[in-house]
Order: structure tokens, then sequence, then C-alpha cells
């Protein structure tokens, strides 16, 4: 099966990867018939961001359930694996602090004191400027402290990005890398880490036909490359002391974009480019770039973005053809909804959009309804549980239900919840109502004997569904029965189309 | 097929549940009193238990077959309708053939024999009720219901 390897960059990187993590869990895939393995890499030196540790923790149990359940059941229908999958600790994080030990600044990781006299006032004018360290206390630029990130500064990025292609995890990508694999390149424009991440990545992918140790440079120069440039989408809180000022977004946006032109766009280094933004000003994030920074609300803007990854893989081969590292044939999309609104429902998405996705998280958030509201009270009492493999209270207490896949949907609800609650809102379920009103927009078809949607009409369905069916283990079963149970359940009683 | 039947009927004994005389008249003894040519109670009757017993399996399994219904204490719900129904039947027949005179007035019978006829009916279509639910064959085929007994779930 064809890789999709995903270098995700710096926090916006990472809340996309969570926003594609959600929808692949529910089974969004791609029209074409052509699946992929996506094989994620976060990419940010900041390792204790939360929004890294959130998007971590969510795709070690994704590939948890996925190693359990194996493919073909609905939900949870495409691999992840992390790039080192056959090493001893398999890790979705690209490892940027190796020699961190001795290199706690900035100052130290360019070896500021080595400098010669003639070269020091130089670095020191192009590295001038404030910052905060993690305690909140103003300091110079060049004291930086590398495990937060580059706090806003792509000009500290690009140097220590620039040692890219000579990182383990660089290396090993290139020799897992075929000519029908593709990549992805996730970034946002307007901050640090992803700012400097993704000019850097794509020019080693496009030169990597003179890197010695890349086995498959000859495919690497060639290979099918598609990025998505966040723009601002989101407020932060105003704070003089912070790096981190709004008023830079939009500067910072300009200037990349420049840069974009000619080095980029400018000569067709990549086969597919998605710009995404929204400049509504909504709910401001805290202003807070220290240790324990970045756990941002997850916005709809994120989920869009997931979806140009999907959209990239179903663009044909043809395509997405290279010649000596230049497209040729660059795409570059943008993406709409179809009302200026404050609250998003997926009325209110277009028709591509809402016919991949609408169907798909519905379903993913009745499992999510039922897992906590009434799974207990079915055990034992409906035939879904009692068929072999049997779903008991021993079932509940493997570490599938317990830690994988309770842990996902928890997240998933978050998910959800954050996305509701943040400004411009995402809100296309009612999570707190009654199955009848879950969904917002859709009502259940009436008729004589339509009858109510409860969860006995829930268990109807499962009942159903499991009926003369085989399953090759309990967590098996579990996935693939609340798949086709939901599908069947919201095409025959809230008049989704079947797909 | 009378004599299986009888036998059924008559398994618990004549009494208390009702007379020789009574069981005679189910056999079919002529209203004039020439023989075994009358009509066949037994037959008629152990038929209608097994057509109740029937329509309450295949409304509960199959027709309404809801997963909000499929608890033991529906089950029993059913069951007694049932034992209701085989009761009723069992007594109201012969009652009707009693009050009307249509009967060998040799035979010796009471409403007592009426209400103890009918036990053995209810019994009999408890006894067959749960036989019928217990096995894998046929309840299997219903979505819902499939593995409700008369002591689960």
């Amino acid at each position: 099966m064809p890789k999709l390897f995903i270098f995700a960059i710096g926090g916006t990187g990472s809340r996309v990867l969570k926003s594609l993590a959600m929808l692949l869990a529910a089974g969004v895939k791609p029209d074409r018939k052509q699946d992929f393995e996506i094989v994620p890499m976060i990419i940010d030196p900041h390792i204790q961001n939360q929004d890294l540790q959130r998007t971590k923790r969510l795709l070690e149990n994704y590939k948890s359930i996925v190693d359990k359940v194996k493919l073909g059941n609905g939900f949870f229908n495409t691999d992840i694996t992390p790039l080192n999958d056959d090493a001893q600790d398999p890790n979705f994080v690209f490892n940027l602090r190796a020699d961190s030990e001795s290199e706690n600044t900035f100052r130290d990781y360019i070896a500021l004191n080595t400098i010669n006299d003639a070269n020091k006032p130089l670095a020191e004018v192009l590295f001038s400027g404030k910052s905060i360290n993690n305690l909140g206390n103003s300091i110079d630029l060049l004291d930086i402290q590398m495990d937060i990130g580059f706090v806003g500064n792509p000009n500290i990025g690009s140097v220590v990005l620039n040692q890219f292609k000579d990182f383990e995890e660089f290396r090993d990508f290139s020799n897992k890398f075929n000519e029908q694999d593709r990549i992805f390149i996730i970034s946002s424009i307007f901050g640090g880490t992803g700012a400097a991440g993704f000019p850097i990545i794509l020019k080693n992918i496009r030169n990597a036909i003179n890197l010695q140790n890349a086995v498959a440079r000859g495919f690497l120069q060639n290979a099918k490359v598609g990025a998505l440039t966040v723009c601002p989408y989101f407020n932060i809180q105003a704070n003089e002391n912070s790096p981190i000022q709004r008023s830079h977004f939009i500067a910072k946006t300009r200037a990349a974009l420049y840069y974009y032109k000619d080095n980029i766009t400018g000569n067709n280094s990549v086969n597919a480019l998605y710009y995404i933004g929204d400049d509504y000003i909504g709910e401001a994030y805290q202003n807070d770039p220290g240790n324990s920074g970045q756990k941002n609300k997850a916005h709809f803007i994120e989920l869009a973005s997931a979806l140009a990854i999907i959209d990239f893989l179903d663009i044909p081969d043809e395509q997405l053809r290279c010649n000596n590292g230049r497209a040729q044939n660059p795409i570059y999309k943008q993406f709409a909804i179809r009302n200026d609104i404050q609250e998003i429902t997926f009325a209110d998405l277009c028709d591509g959009t809402n016919g991949k996705i609408e169907l798909r998280l519905s379903q993913l958030t009745f499992l999510y309804k039922y897992v906590n509201k009434h799974l207990r009270e079915a055990l034992e009492q409906q035939p879904w549980t009692q068929d072999e493999p049997r779903i008991d209270d021993a079932f509940l207490n493997t570490p599938f239900y317990r830690t994988y896949l309770s842990q996902f949907l928890d997240s998933y609800k978050d998910w959800l919840t954050e996305m509701a609650e943040n400004k411009r809102a995402f809100s296309p379920f009612n999570l707190n109502s009654n199955l009848e009103t879950l969904i917002k927009g859709r009502q259940v078809k009436g008729g004589i004997f339509g009858g109510r949607v409860d969860y006995n009409r829930f268990d109807d369905y499962l009942n159903r569904a499991a009926h003369d069916q085989q399953y090759a283990s309990a967590e098996q079963k579990f996935v693939k029965l609340f798949f086709d149970a939901t599908k069947n359940l919201l095409t025959e009683k809230f008049g989704f189309q079947k797909q | 097929m009378t004599e299986i039947f009888a036998s059924l009927y008559e398994f618990f004994g004549f009494l208390p549940f009702y007379s020789k005389d009574f069981a005679d008249h189910l056999r079919g003894w002529a209203a004039d009193c020439s023989g075994y040519t009358g009509t066949v109670w037994y037959n008629i009757i152990a038929f209608t238990m097994t057509g109740v017993i029937a329509l309450g399996y295949a409304l509960m399994y199959h027709i309404i077959d809801s997963s909000k219904w499929n608890k033991k204490q529906h089950w029993w719900i059913v069951s007694l309708v049932i034992i209701a129904l085989n009761w009723f039947i069992a007594f109201i027949i012969p009652f009707n053939a009693i009050r009307a005179g249509d009967y060998c007035k040799e035979l010796l019978l009471t409403i007592n024999d009426c209400v103890g006829f009918g036990f053995s009916n209810a019994i009999w279509s408890l006894i067959l009720f749960i036989l019928l639910t217990s096995f894998k064959y046929p309840k299997i085929s219903s979505k819902n219901c499939r593995y409700t007994t008369f002591w689960n779930p």
C-alpha cells in the first residue's frame, strides 16, 4: 500500500494532524479507491507543547486500535503508523533535540562564542531582538531556549531546521520512501516553526538527489508533494511582554508569501498547495509561549485543513507529475464555506465537504453517545452483546476499550466541544441532547411506524447488524458493528444518503 | 392423534383437574351416548393451543421483535397472555357445550371440570412455550429476541 508521509510542523501541524486523525477514525476516506498508509511526523522543538502531546497520545491510541482490529471495519479504516514503526520505541515525533543537553539556548546552538570576531557582530545583528524565557522574563533573542519552539521567530527556526537533512529521521524517511508514495507538509505561515520549516523541508526533498545518504533520492526529487499553508486564523490575547503578537501575524504572512513567490510557487516546487485562513477575529487564545504553552482549542480551520490532506489523496497521479524536481501542473487551492456565519453547522458547508464528513462524523458521534450513555445497560441484555465473541464486563476492562478506545472517544468529544466553543465555531452537534436532536439541522423521518430514535432503537440496529455475522474478535466486532449499525440508523431514520 | 393429546392432558391425572366422564366427553363421546363419534374436543383444543402459542411466539420474536421488549419479564408477560387465552379457550368450549346440553346425559359433567381442563391446557401451553423458546432454533432468526427465554436476559 502506498504511503502518505506527513510533515506536521509546529503547533498548527499537530492540531491539523489531530483533526485528520478524527476524520480517519470516523471513516472519512478519499473518493478514489486507492488506499494510503499515513505516516505522520510531528516536527516541533517545543516537545512540551500541549497540542503536540495531545496529538501524540491520540495517534498512539489510534494506532493501538488499528493494530487490534485491523482495517476494513469502517471506523479507523486507514492505517496510521510512525516512521520508525520497526524500532523498539516507535514515535510520531521527529526528534529535533538530539544534542539538546549541551545546547540550551540559541546562542549555544550556533556556538556564538566560537564564531570569529569578524562574523560575530553579523550574527548578533541577524539575531538581534527580544523574546521571553519560559518564566516570562524578557531576554535577548540569542538566549531563547531551544525547548520552547521558535516563538514566532522564523529566522531562528530556519537555522535550526536547516539541519533537517542530517537528522536520523530524515535518513529513515528517505530510505522508506517509494515511487508511488506521496508527501504532505503542514505548516502555519504566521509563526516561527512552521514558517521556517516548510520551505526547508521542501528544499531538502527536492534537492535530495544531492544527498549521499538518501537511498530514495531519485524518487524524492520527483515526489508528489502537497502542502498546506495555514494563514492567520486565530486571535491571541494582547501581551506587550510576549514575543507573539497578533499584529505581527499579517506582516509575517506577507513576508513569507513573498518568499514563497520566488522559492516555492514561483519555481513549481510543490505539486499541490492549499491556502487556508480566516480573517474572522474571534475569541482570543491565551498568549503563553512558555513551557506550558500552546494548548489551543481545536478550530474549524484545522478540520478544513485536514480535509486538504484528504483532497490531496484524491488527486490522480497523472496530475502530480514532476520533472527534475519541478511540478508540471502545480495546483493551488483554497477552501470556502457556504455561509459567512459565526457558528458553522453541516448545512453551512459546501456540498462536497458536507458529503464527505457529515455522515461519518455523525456515526462516530453516535458511537460516542452510546458508549457513554447506554453501553453498560446493554451488556448481557441485548443480543449483540451476547453473540460470540461477547461484549461483556471483561471486554470493558481490556486495554483496547478501557484505554485506547475510551481515551480516543473522550478526545473526540473534547475536539468537538472545543470547536463548538471556539469563535468562529463549528458546532454541528447538540452533544448534550438526546439522539433525535443530536445532529443540528437533521430531523428523524416521520411515518406511522417511524417511531422514536432512542437507545432502544439504537439497540435494534445493533442487533440487526450483528445478526448472522462472524467477527474475528470482540474488538473488531465492536468497531465494525457500530459502524454498520450507525450507518443504517442514520440513513434510514435521518435521511442520510448511503455511502 | 387424539390419544396423544389425551395422554398429555390426562398426564396430570383426572383429579384434581377434571373427571373421567369429562375426559370421555373431550374424546368425542357422542351426545346420544352411542360411542366416540362426537366432536373430539381434545384435538380441537390442542390445535387451538398450539396456534395460540405460535401466535404469541411470532408476535414477540418476529413481529414486534423489539430491543425494548426482549427481557425475561416481557417473556413472562407474553406467556401469561398465552396461558390466560388457553385457559379461557379450554374452559369456554366445553362450558358452552354443557350449557347447551350438547353432551351425553349419562356423563356427569360440572363447571369444575371445565375450570380444571382450562388449567391443564394452560399448564401445557406454558410448558410448550418454554420448550419452543428455550432451544436455539427457531428463535435464532429473531433479530432482537434471539436470546430471550423465561430466565434470560
